[in-house]
């Protein structure tokens, strides 16, 4: 008998008496589907069954996928009067928790960063093999005059005057004066800051001092040694207070003015005094962190390289304006 | 003399099983009342007992049950069980009820789906899929059932107009069709 009922409901009148209600149908069909459910209770679902039905839903998954797109403007104008009616106790609630996943997001992003800044110093001081101790900087400058940073360390955690100061990217300074508790850190970009430093490639020694302007400058360079932009500076361990091969620095710019006898070599410092938060205070250095006798030896010969007799120099002497707080102490 | 067109009998249970499958797997998902869907294989179940009945309703039904189970996470075997149960009450009149007494058939598809969606939530009861018949019945099995009527609804409308230009006189009988020999 059709469904569509295009045809006539028809029956042959020679078996109008006829009926198979599937009685005997039935039954077999109980026990094959309870036969089933007793293999797919006691297989694992890898075998057989659980095989075919992954077949089954690989196959019928085009008919899913086209069923919810089709159906998703639906689903979208649901959630839309959901919305719509929404009373003003759920809106209240969601926003209060909007707020609170804001303020929780913010925690986890400085969290975040904060690991980094730590993650690191660990870096710095593995790759040195720095004996050294972590500080938190919990103050800056209090006047324009000096480049300076407090931390919270002082000599109740072994910290002394004249350690250098490290950052996770390199030297960032030296502490000029301790407290019970707390310590000032005179930053490189000081104008009364100098440090023993040496082009990494070309191995010339110079001595990287601070500015007035907070810029760092590379002096005492020769014009006949090679310098050039993008050159790393690093530490050169003369004078025993900084670790031999921490960066500083990189060299922004090299200029020679006619007949001088040195570079003006501008040097960008790796850290910015406004993103500096943990450091490391080295609080003591290794026979191999301090400058070789070759060392010694080479710078001598660089600034004595070229010269005559009358443009003998005096020994390189590193000092500041400011005598009472040299940088280069040998604590 | 007409006979029995099986082959037409055929085409249609085809025709109306790829719809169904269609709905079941597409637009099913999608339906949702509590925890229930709508059920277009019942329907399809249904339909196929009301307008043939008999072995044939009670064949499809557990092929019917079959997809339903390999589409869904119950056990398999579950739903090839109950349909066909269901098939049998529902066509143990082998007549087309759809074409003589559409409506009626409301009452019986309601009950029998109801029947369906209380036993298989119950069984999934007992694989412990749920643990909460309060759970099972209200949030599961009623809303199920509410969905698969009205599911029902545009095939029953279809279908029962498909039909309806061939009533030819009389009140609805067990055995009224155009086309016989002999009387009732």
């Amino acid at each position: 008998m059709p469904l569509t009922g295009k045809g006539t409901n028809t029956r042959s009148g020679l078996r109008r008496g006829e009926k198979k209600t599937g009685g005997k149908t039935l039954l077999i069909v109980v026990v094959i589907s309870l036969a089933l459910m007793t293999i797919g209770t006691r297989e694992a679902p890898a075998a057989v069954l659980g095989r075919v039905r992954t077949a089954f839903q690989t196959v019928t998954m085009p008919v899913r996928y086209v069923g919810s797109l089709m159906t998703a403007p639906f689903t979208a104008a649901g959630n839309i009067m959901a919305n719509l009616t929404s009373d003003q106790e759920t809106l209240s609630e969601l926003k209060a928790e909007n707020q609170r996943l804001l303020a929780r997001n913010a925690e986890l992003e400085e969290a975040a960063m904060s690991t980094e800044r730590l993650e690191a110093l660990l870096a710095l001081q593995s790759s040195y093999s720095l004996t050294s101790t972590g500080a938190r900087i919990i103050s800056g400058s209090s006047d324009s005059w000096a480049a300076t940073v407090i931390i919270d360390k002082g000599t109740s955690s072994g910290v002394a005057v004249g350690m250098p100061v490290t950052d996770g990217a390199g030297v960032i300074g030296q502490i000029i004066d301790c407290g019970l508790n707390t310590s000032l850190v005179r930053l490189i970009t000081d104008e009364n800051s100098g440090v023993s430093a040496m082009v990494q490639q070309s191995r010339a020694q110079g001595v990287l001092k601070g500015t007035a302007t907070g810029s760092l400058r590379l002096t005492l360079i020769r014009t006949d040694q090679t310098v050039e932009a993008g050159n790393t500076v690093i530490t050169s361990g003369l004078g025993g207070v900084f670790p031999k091969g921490l960066p500083l620095g990189k060299v922004v710019s090299v200029e020679k003015s006619p007949g001088a006898l040195y570079y003006e070599i501008v040097v960008e410092p790796l850290s910015s005094a406004e993103s500096l938060e943990e450091v490391l205070v080295i609080t003591a250095i290794n026979d191999a962190q301090r400058a070789t006798a070759e060392d010694i030896a080479e710078a001598d010969k660089q600034e004595t390289s070229g010269l005559t007799k009358d443009d003998a120099l005096e020994p390189l002497e590193i000092s500041s304006e400011d005598d009472e707080e040299s940088t280069d102490y040998d604590w | 003399m007409q006979v029995n067109d099986r082959n037409r009998d055929r085409r249609s249970i085809g025709v109306l099983a790829v719809v169904s499958l269609l709905c079941q797997l597409g637009i099913a998902p999608a339906i949702a009342l509590g925890n229930g869907h709508p059920d277009f294989a019942f329907v399809f179940v249904a339909v196929v007992a009301f307008t043939i009945g008999g072995e044939t309703g009670v064949l499809a039904a557990f092929f019917a049950g079959l997809v339903f189970d390999l589409s869904s996470t119950g056990p398999i075997g579950l739903m090839a069980l109950l349909f066909p149960i269901a098939a049998y009450a529902l066509g143990i009149e082998v007549r087309d009820r759809i074409a003589e007494e559409p409506v009626m058939t409301i009452i019986p598809f309601v009950i029998a789906a109801f029947c369906v969606a209380v036993c298989y939530n119950i069984a999934m009861l007992l694989y412990g899929v749920t643990d909460s018949f309060f759970d099972a019945l209200v949030f599961r099995a009623l809303p199920t059932t509410f969905l698969t009527f009205l599911a029902y609804l545009p095939f029953l409308f279809i279908l029962g107009r498909a039909h309806g230009g061939i009533r030819v006189g009389g009140s609805s009988g067990k055995h009224r069709s155009r086309y016989t020999l002999g009387n009732r």
